[in-house]
């Protein structure tokens, strides 16, 4: 479908600007919250407005948009929960005020295509814009967008990304509908205490997308999604792709996140699989967020240009082969989504 | 296509409204802000009880937004006379577009996040996303679904979206369209940026005070001209763009850059020049940034500015809604070969010249252009032509 | 209270309404203008935010923009305002 050229990553680990995932921190009562960069080259102005998940996506950005110069035909975001502290630190005022002479700031920024829109002010950027909010298919749907850009223009390039932020708030809701875990998690533990919910997490990620082969990090080959809580649709979608690509996976990154209800999604995908595929897991790294994801398509990108996996993330050592990498991945048990890498 | 917003419930009520001249923009009742009384705002015409017993919805975690996307998703899938196993089937794709989702409930969310409130039904309704995961499960989709929200030029997005995908074979059929609703928190946030009217909204006068924030939702079905062959058949998607103003997070430049490029685009991605658009179905919103902005653009493109009007005189701004819904208009300008009159205009803005339509005309209108314009800079245009 | 005092007093208070937090009191000059590339660098949302500021802790209320428009200058145009029109 398209080549990635460049992709950045700021994580609850150390992935910004260069990763070093051998040695990992754990959860803090059960968040794993990024790494924030020193944000130089960041209009100070522009910055004291922005909420944590603009920031880390302008930071994640800023080093493509220097690289790629104002040469960038579209600014094309997943988000599910971009805006949503401010949302509710407006809401606060709205509340306490009772509707009276409040500030507009938080409202503003409230929005969720905050993080493309300021994207475009930083690089001035005037070209396609926009912000898919579609929860755990939201970065999934921005690389289809840009996907048919790149067929639509060929010789063009995307600024992509997907981003998402544990604030305050999201997280009470979240934790308040059983999404996390109550005891304590470790990143040793995190796929072995067999019980419902996982551990918070955020990032930033932001790709260049273009239907350039040379000097490429990596090609995304198919994205697919579905929603649906038979297992029977998720494995048809699975073949329907090993036959249509060819099934030569050398390595399943299962989205995985301890939560004991979802297991048998991933068992399942599992099981439709070669015996010689090697497994590996990347949640205990970043945490579960919406567009977890795209940190996933980072983690390929690293391990098809390294040709190593961390020991951590290793569930089943199979081929040693670094060419194709399937992701797999499942959001509240309701969203589901394949993307297909393979080396460049 | 289906539509309801505060002049009807139905295309049809809708079209007799805004040849009528009858507006939608007046006292809220029952609603859970201070400025219901205060201030003029367009709300749809059908309790939130209302409208769960009408489209047989009991889920307690359903919102208003949920159910006027409902509403007009309904009247549309209806309109197309899409069978239960064409609306299920995989090529059937659901675009949609809110900029509230479930922060309609904003006393709700506000407690919910603040106090733990356990046994609320709403804890995963609050995101926009919501309003869609819910429609996928209600009337079992299982082609592709997607969510967008690119402020208030959101809709016109997801008709753009749901317009690719078809092209590019990623779907065969596209429901596209969006759904908002009033908002407590969205009224005090407009409130705040001082851009809501104290009076009914006059778009392009000279004293315009301002926006009324409206509610509403609209969705179309698309499909591809060869698929569509001897079905019912509005107009044609002829042409689309999505630029950015990159100026101000909250207002246009002086100019309308933004503008004046998805007008630009949207002309070149339909072949068509300038002096071809019949009939303009503004953004103007009636704030004093937004109707400048647009004029200025329309200028910029056009050697003479084509008859041009803006139905939030009728619906107020819809937000996330109103791209679908002014796209139902602009076709019903197409088909009916009409103008829809802005409502309550006295005086031209003396900077631009500009006046706008003020009576209900027949015209010809082969292609029609509408403007859609959000927060962040987010700038669309569409183009909408005849068929025949 | 003396205008020096509340000029100090209205910096602080515009770092922390304004979240300008890579600014002392001290960086910021009595003419230094609020608006445009050469002063503060604020926006027309910052002017929105300056008139909460200026109802909540000096009790005046702008309802035109227009009337921010010529007060929202710098500090000593400011310190001017309030002098003459606060009523706490």
């Amino acid at each position: 479908m398209f080549y990635i050229q460049q992709i950045q990553c700021i994580s609850p680990q150390q992935t910004f600007p260069q990763a070093s995932l051998d040695t990992l921190l754990d959860p803090v009562n059960n968040k794993l919250n990024v790494i924030e960069p020193s944000y130089d080259g960041v209009p100070r102005n522009a910055l004291r407005r922005m909420s944590k998940s603009v920031r880390i996506g302008v930071g994640a950005a800023l080093p493509i948009i220097k690289n790629t110069g104002t040469h960038i035909d579209g600014i094309i975001i997943g988000t599910a929960n971009g805006g949503m502290e401010d949302s509710i630190v407006f809401l606060k005022q709205v509340i306490e005020f009772e509707e009276g002479v409040i500030t507009p700031g938080h409202f503003v920024q409230s929005t969720a295509n905050a993080t493309a829109a300021q994207l475009s002010l930083v690089s001035a950027n005037k070209n396609y814009n926009i912000t898919h909010v579609h929860r755990g298919h939201a970065f999934e749907l921005a690389l289809i967008d840009a996907a048919m850009q790149l067929r639509e223009n060929a010789d063009s390039n995307y600024l992509v990304g997907g981003v998402d932020e544990i604030s305050v708030y999201n997280y009470k809701l979240d934790e308040l509908d059983n999404w996390y875990k109550p005891a304590p998690v470790t990143a040793g533990n995190f796929y072995t205490q067999n019980t419902p919910g996982s551990v918070a997490g955020e990032a930033a990620v932001m790709l260049l997308a273009t239907n350039d082969s040379a000097n490429a990090i990596a090609a995304v080959i198919d994205i697919v999604t579905l929603h649906t809580t038979d297992i029977a649709d998720v494995q048809l979608a699975l073949q329907n792709i090993l036959a249509k690509h060819g099934d030569t996976i050398d390595i399943f990154l299962s989205g995985e996140n301890g939560d004991n209800r979802f297991d048998t999604f991933y068992t399942a995908v599992e099981n439709e699989l070669n015996n010689d595929v090697t497994v590996a897991r990347f949640k205990h790294i970043c945490g579960e967020y919406p567009t977890a994801t795209s940190f996933a398509l980072w983690f390929a990108c690293e391990l098809l240009s390294t040709s190593h996996i961390p020991a951590h993330a290793v569930k089943k050592q199979g081929s040693s082969s670094f060419k194709n990498v399937l992701i797999y991945n499942v959001h509240k048990g309701v969203q589901h989504s394949f993307i297909l890498v393979r080396e460049s | 296509m289906g539509v309801i917003s505060a002049i009807g419930n139905t295309v049809a009520e809708n079209h007799s409204a805004l040849i009528n001249g009858s507006c939608g923009i007046g006292q809220l009742q029952d609603f859970p802000s201070k400025y219901a009384g205060e201030l003029p705002f367009a709300a749809v015409k059908l309790s939130t009880e209302k409208l769960k017993q009408i489209l047989g919805v009991t889920d307690p975690s359903v919102t208003r937004t949920t159910l006027l996307a409902m509403a007009a998703f309904t009247e549309a899938i209806q309109d197309a006379a899409l069978a239960a196993a064409t609306l299920s089937s995989l090529g059937t794709a659901l675009i949609g577009a809110s900029t509230v989702g479930g922060m309609c409930l904003a006393d709700e969310l506000y407690r919910d996040a603040n106090e733990s409130y356990k046994e609320s039904p709403y804890l995963s309704s609050y995101d926009c996303a919501s309003v869609f995961l819910y429609m996928q499960k209600h009337y079992q989709l299982r082609g592709l679904i997607n969510t967008i929200n690119t402020a208030c030029s959101s809709s016109a997005n997801a008709i753009m979206y749901g317009a690719r995908l078809i092209q590019n074979g990623l779907a065969i059929k596209a429901i596209v369209g969006g759904a908002d609703s009033l908002s407590k928190f969205t009224i005090n946030g407009f409130h705040a940026l001082h851009i809501l009217s104290p009076e009914i909204c006059t778009p392009f006068d000279e004293n315009r005070q301002g926006l009324n924030l409206g509610e509403g939702a609209a969705f179309l079905v698309l499909e591809k001209a060869e698929d569509a062959a001897g079905k019912k058949i509005y107009a044609e998607v002829k042409g689309y763009c999505n630029t950015t103003d990159a100026f101000h997070p909250s207002s246009l430049s002086d100019n309308g850059d933004g503008p004046y490029l998805a007008m630009q685009g949207a002309l070149a991605s339909a072949k068509l020049h300038a002096a071809d658009i019949d009939f303009i179905n503004a953004h103007g919103t009636g704030t004093e940034n937004n109707d400048l902005a647009e004029s200025r653009a329309m200028q910029r493109i056009f050697d003479h500015v084509p008859p041009f009007s803006s139905t939030k005189s009728f619906t107020g701004h819809t937000l996330g809604a109103a791209g679908a819904i002014e796209a139902v208009y602009s076709i019903l300008n197409i088909i009916n070969g009409e103008t829809h009159p802005t409502l309550h205009f006295n005086n031209t803005i003396p900077d631009t010249g500009l006046t706008p339509v003020t009576t209900h005309q027949s015209i010809k209108a082969k292609h029609v252009m509408s403007n859609s314009f959000g927060f962040g800079g987010n700038c669309s245009s569409l183009i909408f032509s005849s068929v025949s | 209270m003396e205008t020096a005092v509340l000029k100090e007093q209205l910096k602080k208070q515009l770092i922390e309404f304004l979240n300008l937090t890579d600014l002392k009191p001290e960086d910021i000059k009595d003419d230094a203008p609020f608006f445009g590339d050469d002063g503060l660098g604020l926006d027309s949302i910052d002017s929105l935010e300056l008139i909460v500021l200026l109802h909540r802790e000096y009790g005046i209320s702008i309802k035109d923009p227009k009337i921010g428009r010529k007060v929202l200058v710098d500090i000593n145009t400011l310190a001017a305002f309030i002098e003459e029109n606060r009523t706490k």
